[in-house]
């Protein structure tokens, strides 16, 4: 066993354990933390298996951005984990069934020799001064030019979604709107009516 | 590393539609008071553009672009024209509908083009990213619009459901697809299809991320069991976004199923075949039974799109005997592709109904406000009853012949295979239909023979009356003269 | 599409467009517009006809589909045209009639508020009725065959808060039930053994057909043909009123008189002889089935013309002389006569219509009234129907010359050459047809246009029933124009059309490959050795038996009505079971009433009670139902709106799915 396969077992058992600790502790926070966690991992993994952009990617983009996001919004909401936890003991023997279902029949197919090692053999060894970076950009450029485009899109729905469900005018808001001031009239802040004089008689 | 220079020309119609897409939403952010009627009359050009590029720029034969991501061929440029032409029906629907209840806000229009565009580029994909990004595009643009009513918890509730349920789905298809890539090393259609079919293993890999693909398809469909969401979801949104939900969707995730299933994976005929004819069976049985007990009617037009999918997963099943294709192949996949447009005119027509009696503050949900339409208006209480007749699958509507096509798509199966299996699937699907017939007819029967409990005037302005005249009576012209759109569906699946 | 191909679409398609427009937008564009378009669309049908048929004479024929509607299997169900010059003539004779008749109806239905409609539905009779004499498949056949008896049904009950009326069109159209019953079962039995509905691949497939047999009762052997044979004709004889399905047609009278002589004299009635000229290959191999055809024919001839003898309406009376001349085209097709039935079919349809237009002009003569009886000495009140009349009459009677004399003549004579099962007794009932033919024309004739004015008294007592406006002591006078000038049109060629057509028709081998007559069958060569010209057969038709019998009936109606009127009321006291008889039609419709109708009432009723109330809706409506509604209300249970549920389900569909398929991996 050598050194790489020890830290591989090493950062795949952490990685578990966090995820279960995502979904097992009562406690958000915490679970939000075993994210971090099992992000970190994950990216080491990924560094093992020499796609160091992809590991800093996530490091920096879910961990640096989305996860503390996330903490926020966790934070700031008073969630009552009990509630939320009703009905859970009365589904679990069912819940338990399938997974146990599920598992045994994934482990079927992932166990067999189709997945094994040797039907996955590794990758060629890459040539001296290889940039995964660069290959990774060079690709999304050129062949995957479309659905790197295509992503841009989908956060662009995404913004405009959240735009359109979440943001409201509020009413009596003071704001003044300078396009309107500029394009005001003398006619439309003074109006001159004619009266009749009054005749007495 | 060899890049070749993609033809844009192949892909000019979402190319179209998302250039006009953001034109659309910068001019909506500077006209103000016009934003609205600019926005609308902006997204209805875009769609009719496209529908006549897709139908004038396409070439022939099939060819790729994009390095294999985007397939251009007559399946897809029909498919899309039919998409496109089905959304501006939308939008002309539900245009009043969601003035009246002023949440027709610019985005709401942009985010409906969006739709259409991940409609597009899904129906032309031929690579799994394209496929998963043009789904999401799709699904999210969705996602916020059934929620678009967002003072409504009921709309915000079907929002949050189908978005969760979706994003679940979405992670079962990813899982399946990667499996995909495990096994054959690509992501590309055709190339996926070549490495299965040089294997010639029965590969339980294969299968396996197959499974998950399916959930990811069959999702889309609303076929059971991974239809839980569509009555809710058909009931919660506003009305005009369950038009579109219900339409145009369907003839995306036909192509998607299509693409995949068949192009992609039909080594694995004999495993999906028979998933399918599950899915298949237990959407048209429970589809129909449900919808009986249904009293709201856009939850009864749910169940019995549900139904109406199984139906159409049942002609796509039908294509394959035994692992092998033959000539009936084509007539089975083109009875599901007319069952899909046909369906999709259907949907539009029923749904537009109930957003015609529909008005400011009154929403016409229930089977009973359609009770003694034939008072207050027996144009439009005939054109309900063409709707009806048609979905009912009664002679001699469009609905009538897609169930029948399909049906002889499945017999013919039978005889081929000499299984009786097919047979008793028939039998089936047409006891179900009889099944289904009730409900139809049941809204006719209030139509006809109750008195109307609300007997103010429809309000529907003029084009909005026009439009759906002319889409209940093409139900019926279609039905009269279905050859034509049969031999289009066989002709665009041949090439 | 080629051109001739539109132009065979215009031909069904303007009267179409003018039946829609006067039948949708009949209240919207008025009475004068909607009379306008629809003969405008019959009038171009009538020229494009006209164009096809110069086409047609120059030796071009089409036969092609359209348009294919629907597929089953390798059955295709197809629109598409079979023109040649057996369709071109029935395209001819349909059209002309139709612009007649369409003319004569501004005039005859003026006052009616059901103006539009009625135009509406004599165009939609157009357009059936020629989509049925240019089909090119059984199919669209069958779809004209429905569909001007649908619309006949319409016209029959046009006055429809006439409860007679209403009882008449009811009749008819369950009589044409069973006819089309008959009808159904040959095109089913076609397409049953040759797996195609197209007239060329049907009749290509003759010789294997004809040798083949199906059991019917048992194990008897029936020649296949024979039984396709038989059941066809019993549709023909539903539609063109045979013993003993002609009950509805004198019923039918209760329609306006226009349609009368449209639908029920000259055109539809005659759909099944056209059929079954069409079919004339299959009929040719089959002789007992033309043995079938001949004595049912023979039947109607004769006995149909007695029971015209003794009607005093008006319109019955040249009902049953219908009844009597579809008889004598049907004999025509038992003895392989096809042409000489065509002809006659030809020439019938233009003195037939000729003959009810003017007994409608009579009728508006009379302000409605029907009653031969009450008539009497109109010829100098209404001189043009008066001749007309006369020309139309003696077309009827065969008189030489004109044009029944060539067509009936040819039928005669044919009977006598044919060797058919059967033939001496058609050409027993034909030849006193004849007789019976010329003694009720005339009876009809005298009664009417000469003798004494009997109508003042008449005047008298219609006015209570009908108060059509004032004009109590008014003596009946010319009807307008547009009443008299289809008479006059439909005069011409009731004189010359017979002594023009009869050359190529019968002898020339005009109709081409459009009828096949097996020579051993052929009962038109021993005639056609025999004559030389036209004017020769007429000149020679003076000194034949047939027009001595026409003379004589002539004569005696003369002596029964001009002279002694008296007669006729003793011999019928005389002879009064038989009179009694004729009375009662040979007592068809109490025999229908009592056994076919209260029978199927009976059997009706046994399967309401025991077959839909207890077992349909008790066990299986409301039974399935409960099971149903039990059903979708535990679904409803499903739905329950928790999110995890449905989540929950998605899994399941997962691991269903998979268990499924990775134990088959």
């Amino acid at each position: 066993m050598d050194f790489t396969l020890f830290l591989f077992y090493a950062f795949a058992a952490v990685l578990l354990g966090a995820s279960v600790g995502v979904i097992a502790s009562r406690n958000s926070v915490h679970s939000a933390l075993f994210l971090v966690l099992a992000f970190f991992n994950a990216a080491a993994i990924w560094m093992l298996l020499r796609a160091e952009f992809l590991a800093i990617a996530l490091i920096l983009v879910y961990v640096g951005a989305v996860m503390v996001l996330f903490l926020f919004v966790v934070m700031m909401l008073d969630i009552n984990v009990e509630r939320i936890r009703q009905g859970f003991w009365s589904y679990l023997p069912l819940g338990l069934i399938v997974a146990a279902i599920l598992f045994i029949e994934m482990a079927l197919v992932v166990g067999g020799k189709w997945a094994g090692l040797d039907a996955m053999p590794m990758p060629a060894e890459p040539a001296a001064g290889y940039s995964n970076t660069k290959a990774l950009a060079w690709l999304m450029f050129t062949d995957f030019a479309y659905p790197f485009e295509l992503a841009s899109f989908v956060l662009l729905v995404a913004m405009i979604a959240a735009v359109a469900l979440t943001l409201r005018a509020r009413a009596g808001n003071k704001a003044i709107d300078p396009a309107a001031q500029i394009a005001v009239k003398a006619s439309d802040r003074l109006r001159i009516v004619s009266l009749p004089a009054e005749k007495s008689n | 590393m060899d890049f070749v220079m993609p033809d844009f020309r192949l892909a000019a119609p979402e190319l179209f539609v998302a250039a006009m897409s953001l034109v659309i939403l910068m001019v909506t952010s500077f006209a103000k008071s016009r934003a609205r009627s600019a926005a609308f009359w902006l997204c209805e050009f875009t769609l009719l553009a496209a529908v006549f590029l897709t139908l004038f720029s396409g070439t022939v034969d099939r060819a790729q672009t994009f390095s294999g991501m985007y397939i251009s061929d007559l399946l897809g440029g029909f498919l899309k024209a039919v998409v496109c032409l089905s959304v501006a029906v939308v939008l002309q629907y539900g245009r009043a509908y969601m003035a009246d209840r002023k949440i027709d806000s610019p985005e709401y229009y942009i985010l409906v083009l969006f739709a259409a565009l991940g409609m597009m580029v899904l129906i032309s994909a031929s690579h799994f990213v394209s496929i998963y990004l043009g789904l999401e595009l799709m699904s999210l643009a969705l996602y916020a619009l059934v929620a678009i009513d967002r003072d409504n918890p009921r709309s915000t509730e079907a929002g949050m459901k189908y978005f969760v349920l979706g994003a679940l789905a979405s992670g079962l298809l990813l899982y399946g697809m990667s499996m995909l890539y495990g096994a054959t090393g690509s992501l590309q259609i055709h190339e996926i299809s070549q490495r299965i079919y040089e294997r010639s293993a029965n590969d339980m890999v294969v299968v396996f991320g197959l499974v998950f693909v399916l959930v990811g398809i069959a999702f889309k469909l609303g076929v059971v069991p991974f239809h839980m969401w569509v009555p809710d979801v058909y009931h919660g949104a506003p009305t005009a976004v369950t038009l579109l939900v219900s339409s145009a969707p369907k003839i995306a995730a036909f192509a998607m199923a299509f693409r995949i299933l068949v192009l992609g994976l039909f080594d694995l005929a004999e495993q999906w075949q028979m998933m399918l004819m599950l899915l298949a069976v237990g959407s048209i049985v429970l589809g129909n039974l449900a919808a009986v007990a249904q009293t709201n009617i856009k939850r009864m037009l749910a169940y019995s799109g549900i139904s109406h999918m199984g139906f159409m997963l049942l002609g796509l099943m039908s294509g394959v005997v035994k692992g092998e294709g033959g000539t009936y192949a084509v007539n089975a996949y083109s009875s599901a592709m007319f069952y899909a447009v046909a369906y999709v005119m259907m949907t539009l027509a029923a749904f537009g109904m109930v957003i015609l009696l529909s008005r400011a503050g009154f929403e016409a949900e229930n089977v009973d406000d359609f009770k003694g339409l034939n008072q207050r208006s027996p144009w439009f209480a005939g054109m309900m009853l063409i709707v009806m007749f048609s979905m009912a699958g009664i002679p001699f509507f469009v609905g009538f012949f897609a169930k029948l096509s399909v049906l002889q798509a499945v017999v013919a199966a039978g005889n081929v295979s000499g299984q009786a299996l097919y047979y008793w699937l028939a039998g089936l699907a047409v006891l179900m239909s009889a099944v289904g017939a009730y409900y139809y007819l049941r809204v006719v029967k209030v139509m006809y023979f109750d008195d109307a409990v609300d007997t103010s005037p429809l309000t529907a302005t003029l084009g909005t009356r026009t439009l759906l005249s002319a889409n209940a009576l093409s139900i019926a012209a279609v039905g009269l003269l279905p050859n034509w759109l049969m031999q289009i569906c066989a002709f665009t699946l041949l090439h | 599409m080629s051109e001739m191909e539109k132009l065979y679409l215009i031909v069904p398609l303007a009267p179409l467009v003018g039946a829609i427009f006067a039948g949708l937008f009949g209240k919207l564009i008025g009475r004068t517009a909607s009379h306008v378009v629809t003969i405008l669309g019959v009038a171009v049908a009538f020229v494009a006809s006209v164009v096809v048929f110069q086409d047609v004479q120059a030796g071009n024929s089409y036969n092609g589909s359209i348009y294919t509607w629907a597929t089953a299997g390798d059955l295709r169900l197809e629109l598409g045209f079979l023109i040649d010059k057996l369709t071109v003539m029935m395209m001819l004779v349909v059209t002309f009639v139709s612009l007649m008749v369409h003319i004569y109806t501004i005039g005859y239905m003026h006052a009616d508020p059901g103006y539009q409609r009625f135009f509406s539905y004599i165009s939609l009779f157009t357009f059936s009725m020629l989509m049925l004499v240019m089909s090119n498949n059984f199919v669209q056949l069958f779809f004209g065959w429905e569909a001007v008896g649908l619309v006949s049904y319409l016209l029959i009950g046009f006055w429809y808060t006439k409860s007679t009326a209403i009882y008449a069109n009811l009749k008819a159209f369950l009589v044409n039930r069973v006819g089309d019953f008959g009808f159904l079962l040959g095109i089913g039995l076609i397409a049953a053994h040759t797996g195609s509905l197209d007239y060329a691949t049907v009749f290509s497939k003759l010789p294997e057909l004809s040798v083949k047999t199906i059991s019917l009762f048992g194990d008897s052997a029936w020649p296949l043909l024979t039984v396709v044979c038989i059941c066809l004709f019993v549709g023909a004889m539903g539609k063109s009123a045979q013993v003993p399905l002609h009950v509805w047609l004198p019923d039918s009278m209760e329609g306006p008189t226009p349609i009368s002589a449209l639908i029920h004299a000259a055109t539809m009635v005659t759909a099944g002889i056209f059929m079954v000229t069409r079919m004339s290959p299959l009929f040719e191999v089959s002789e007992t089935a033309r043995a079938f055809v001949l004595v049912i024919g023979a039947t109607t001839a004769l006995f149909m013309g007695f029971l015209g003898i003794i009607q005093n309406d008006i319109k019955r009376v040249v009902a049953y002389s219908t009844l009597s001349q579809l008889g004598y085209m049907t004999v025509a097709l038992g003895v392989s006569a096809y042409s000489a039935a065509v002809f006659h079919l030809m020439t019938h349809a233009f003195f037939k219509a000729l003959l009810f237009l003017a007994a409608g002009s009579v009728i508006i003569g009379m302000h409605h009234e029907q009653d031969i009886r009450r008539m009497g000495g109109l010829w100098k009140r209404m001189p043009i129907t008066w001749i007309t009349s006369l020309i139309g009459s003696l077309a009827l009677i065969g008189f030489p010359f004109m044009a029944g004399f060539f067509s009936k003549d040819s039928i005669i004579e044919a009977v006598a050459a044919s060797h058919t099962l059967g033939a001496k007794y058609a050409y027993a009932c034909v030849l006193i047809g004849v007789f019976v033919t010329a003694f009720y024309s005339f009876r009809m004739y005298f009664l009417v246009f000469h003798g004494r004015e009997r109508f003042h008294a008449a005047h008298a007592e219609a006015h209570d029933d009908h108060g059509h406006g004032a004009h109590g002591g008014e003596v009946p006078h010319e009807s307008p124009w547009v009443v008299w000038l289809p008479l006059v049109l439909l005069a011409v060629p009731s004189v010359v059309i017979g002594y023009l057509a009869i050359g190529p028709m019968l002898f020339g081998d005009w109709f081409g490959a459009s009828i096949v007559v097996h020579e051993g069958n052929n009962a038109l060569a021993h005639l056609e050795a025999h004559f030389t010209s036209a004017f020769g057969m007429a000149i020679h038709g003076f000194m034949t038996l047939p027009f001595a019998l026409a003379m004589a009936g002539v004569a005696t109606a003369a002596y029964f009505y001009l002279v002694k009127p008296e007669i006729p009321a003793r011999i019928a006291t005389a002879f009064g079971p038989v009179y009694r008889l004729l009375e009662n039609k040979y007592y068809f419709d109490r025999f229908n009433e009592i056994v076919f109708a209260a029978g199927s009432r009976a059997l009706g009723k046994v399967f309401w009670k025991a077959g839909d109330q207890a077992v349909i809706d008790g066990l299986l409506v409301n039974g399935t139902a409960k099971i149903i509604g039990g059903f979708a209300q535990i679904i409803r249970y499903f739905q329950t709106g928790h999110l995890y549920q449905y989540a929950f389900t998605i899994i399941i569909g997962v691991v269903v799915l998979l268990a499924f398929w990775g134990s088959r991996g």
